[in-house]
């Protein structure tokens, strides 16, 4: 210590410190590194809000989209297959273009879903996305060998059917499933980021301006100027700074906080019931494919049914738009008038009526299953989409609120560094 | 304009870096998906002791003389119940082609197991569509009737001396003889080349302990229907299915591919199954199969459903054989 003290640099370094000159070069120095890097790390902090709100909005929020159509249509792609086994006859050619358009929209959606990531994510064995792309031509050549065997009249392809569907519920489906909740957790993990208060940006703002202070008071008190116009300037530049960042980030965190409640939360309870909707009708068509052997499918159903009930009062308390109030009201009759269809089936097929209760289950009669259905299915998607909307229009107000804010604290940091350096370096001049 | 030249060969050397990383690049091998039926998996001789031998599996209880009339059941009895009920309930199978099995076309579950089923509904109501089929997997019967869900069932069931421990059979309705359906080019003649094979059976059933007991000691798969196991031999995931002749006959007029091969791996008498405690129904049942026996019903069911499928002529119903 001694040795370092006694080196000439340092020597006069501290000697210099005790006179006033040295201090205001200590006050340049600080303020000009302070200042710049506060800057930068406050533009890094923007930034990185601006980078999860873009996340939010083209990313995380479409891809929770696109993870609920691969659910939906596998889903409806497997009932409706199904239900072409129960009919007996021809296919109906309704029935198969329903099928081909899930087909057709689940792959669509899939590709989406794998475009959105590195091929590491996709071929990691086990994942959702590789179950997803491995096992659906699979899946679709089980159901065509079935359709080709059922046309030849052979009760072998009732077991293609059931290959195909086991395949469907027991791999592609729970793959949907985690896929779902994997990209919705990734959208509130988004949002989480977005919506922070930004502490540090705060505490940076306010070292700077503690530091301007600082300087002023010593200046007045050691010369005699009461104000420096450049440390006035920088003072002005970070008081601005802070207010905008204030102003910009808060805002933001509101509009975030306003796409969960009025977009995402609603959307994902909304998702749920929906999958609970889709698994239910599954069941229903499975009870009277097995021919009385159905109990496990009817047991799954009660369970859904209520879970589903559940999720419909859910989705009516958090709804926040009167349009979505209301397409969540008519969901919760057409799943009333779905529950009578059901209950009708049941004790059609339990006093031995099968071809009643296959009836009601599948062809468009009033009050029947599937029509009650469909209208439910039709709500849900109606109610999904406004609340998707207004996630969407959120998280863009979100992005505008914090647009410009990153090249504004880059600059007004720089204002702060420059201003500070000239106010100073004219005192300076003084002591030569 | 050394600049530029400088900046050009740089954009040229990444634009080389860039191809090099692309063609480096290996696509990792992802496996084969192999679908499987639901709740396909290998099965193990079941551990449950096995019954003692109970002499004549096929003798059963001496029906009524005479049976009573439709519509006329005595009251108190199984027969009055199901009456009362309105339709009779009948564990049957829809996979199986020809003995219990879905047409695809009319959605009508059908065969010669159904006729039976319903020469039995038409004894009791007059009429042989007051009947309602409840599809059952072969491991399902027991519990089925124990649980009371069905009044009989007429499945392809065996009846063995562990089974009567469980419910009553009717007398012999049909007389199977278990062997085995192996792909045309196998090159499998009979059950001693299994060796080191997979062969498939329904879970619950005689012949999947048959399997488990062949001294070549294949592989034995349990599946819940019969058509599962010629699902997984068209996709060449087992070698051979080991049943009874007269299902495996079935699967072979469904693939001109596969063919029944090797001598017979034991009788295989099919009878009605009926709660332990219906005995009176043991015995109506009994006397109504006597008169499909006699009155030509059975000889017409046989040659409407069998007789295509089955090489020889129409055979003699099989002989009742009663014990008491």
């Amino acid at each position: 210590m001694t040795a370092i003290l006694a080196r000439r640099p340092v020597r006069e370094a501290a000697e210099l410190a005790r006179t006033t000159p040295g201090v205001l070069s200590g006050f340049l120095l600080a303020l000009v590194v302070v200042g710049l890097l506060a800057g930068l790390f406050t533009a890094l902090g923007v930034q990185s809000r601006a980078n999860a709100l873009t996340a939010l909005a083209t990313r995380s929020g479409p891809l929770t989209a696109a993870a609920e159509e691969i659910y939906r249509s596998l889903s409806d792609a497997d009932a409706t297959a199904n239900g072409a086994f129960l009919a007996g006859g021809l296919e109906p050619t309704s029935s198969r273009q329903r099928y081909e358009a899930d087909i057709a929209q689940a792959g669509n959606a899939l590709a989406i879903a794998v475009a959105a990531r590195v091929p590491a994510d996709v071929t990691a064995a086990g994942s959702p996305l590789a179950t997803l792309s491995s096992q659906l031509p699979v899946y679709t050549g089980l159901v065509e060998t079935a359709r080709a065997d059922n046309r030849q009249g052979l009760p072998l392809g009732a077991a293609y059917q059931r290959e195909a569907s086991n395949l469907m519920r027991t791999q592609l489906l729970p793959a949907a499933e985690s896929l779902y909740r994997a990209e919705n957790a990734q959208l509130a993990a988004d949002q989480d980021n977005a919506d922070g208060v930004p502490w540090l940006e705060i505490l940076l703002a306010l070292v700077v301006i503690a530091l301007l202070v600082a300087t002023q008071l010593y200046l007045r008190r050691h010369t005699n100027r009461v104000f420096n116009a450049g440390l006035l300037v920088a003072s002005g530049a970070a008081v601005i700074s802070l207010l905008w960042v204030l102003i910009a980030t808060l805002g933001a965190t509101s509009d975030v906080n306003d796409s969960r409640t009025n977009g995402s939360a609603q959307a994902d309870t909304l998702a749920r019931a929906r999958i609970a909707t889709l698994n239910a009708r599954a069941d229903e068509t499975l009870t009277l494919v097995a021919r009385g052997a159905g109990k496990a499918y009817q047991d799954d159903y009660v369970k859904l049914n209520d879970s589903l009930r559940t999720l419909l009062d859910n989705a009516r308390g958090a709804a926040t738009d009167s349009a979505v109030g209301d397409n969540v009201a008519a969901a919760i009759d057409d799943h009333r008038a779905w529950s009578d269809a059901h209950a009708d089936i049941r004790a059609a097929d339990d006093s031995g009526d099968y071809t009643s209760a296959v009836r009601v289950a599948i062809e468009p009669v009033p009050d029947g299953a599937v029509v009650a259905f469909d209208e439910l299915d039709g709500d849900l998607r109606a109610a999904i989409e406004r609340t998707r909307a207004a996630f969407g229009a959120e998280v863009t107000d979100g992005s505008a609120a914090v647009a410009g804010t990153v090249a504004a604290v880059s600059v007004l940091a720089v204002v702060v560094a420059a201003a500070s350096a000239a106010g100073i370096w004219r005192r300076l001049k003084d002591y030569r | 304009m050394r600049t530029r030249v400088a900046t050009a060969l740089a954009a040229v050397a990444l634009t080389l870096a860039g191809c090099a990383t692309v063609a480096t690049t290996t696509i990792p091998t992802a496996p084969a998906q192999v679908p499987v039926p639901g709740g396909a998996a290998p099965a193990t001789a079941s551990s449950a002791p096995a019954a003692p031998d109970c002499g004549d599996v096929g003798a059963s209880l001496r029906p009524p003389n005479p049976l009573p009339a439709p519509g006329q059941m005595p009251a108190g009895s199984t027969m009055a119940r199901i009456v009362q009920r309105g339709k009779l309930v009948v564990g049957v199978d829809q996979n199986t082609l020809n003995m219990g099995f879905r047409d695809p076309f009319t959605s009508q579950i059908q065969g010669f197991d159904v006729d039976m089923a319903r020469a039995v509904a038409q004894a009791i109501f007059g009429s042989p569509d007051a009947i309602q089929l409840r599809a059952l997997t072969s491991d399902q019967r027991i519990p089925a009737l124990q649980n009371g869900d069905v009044d009989i069932v007429v499945r392809t069931m065996t009846i063995t001396c562990d089974r009567l421990q469980q419910v009553n059979f009717s007398t012999v309705y049909y007389d199977a003889q278990q062997r085995i359906l192996v792909r045309k080019n196998s090159g499998i003649t009979g059950a001693d080349q299994l060796a080191g094979k997979k062969a498939c059976a329904t879970k619950g059933s005689t012949s999947l302990n048959t399997l488990l007991a062949l001294p070549s000691q294949p592989t034995a798969i349990g599946v819940a229907d019969w058509t599962d196991c010629l699902v997984m031999l068209q996709q060449g995931q087992i070698d051979a299915v080991s049943t009874d002749d007269v299902i495996l006959a079935g699967m072979a007029a469904q693939d001109r591919y596969t063919e029944v091969v090797g001598s017979s791996l034991g009788d295989q008498p099919y009878g009605m199954a009926i709660p332990k405690q219906n005995e009176d129904f043991v015995r109506f049942v009994n006397g109504v199969l006597e008169r499909v026996r006699t009155n030509g019903t059975w000889t017409a069911s046989y040659q409407r459903w069998l007789g295509g499928l089955l090489s020889g002529s129409t055979p003699a119903p099989p002989a009742p054989r009663y014990r008491d």
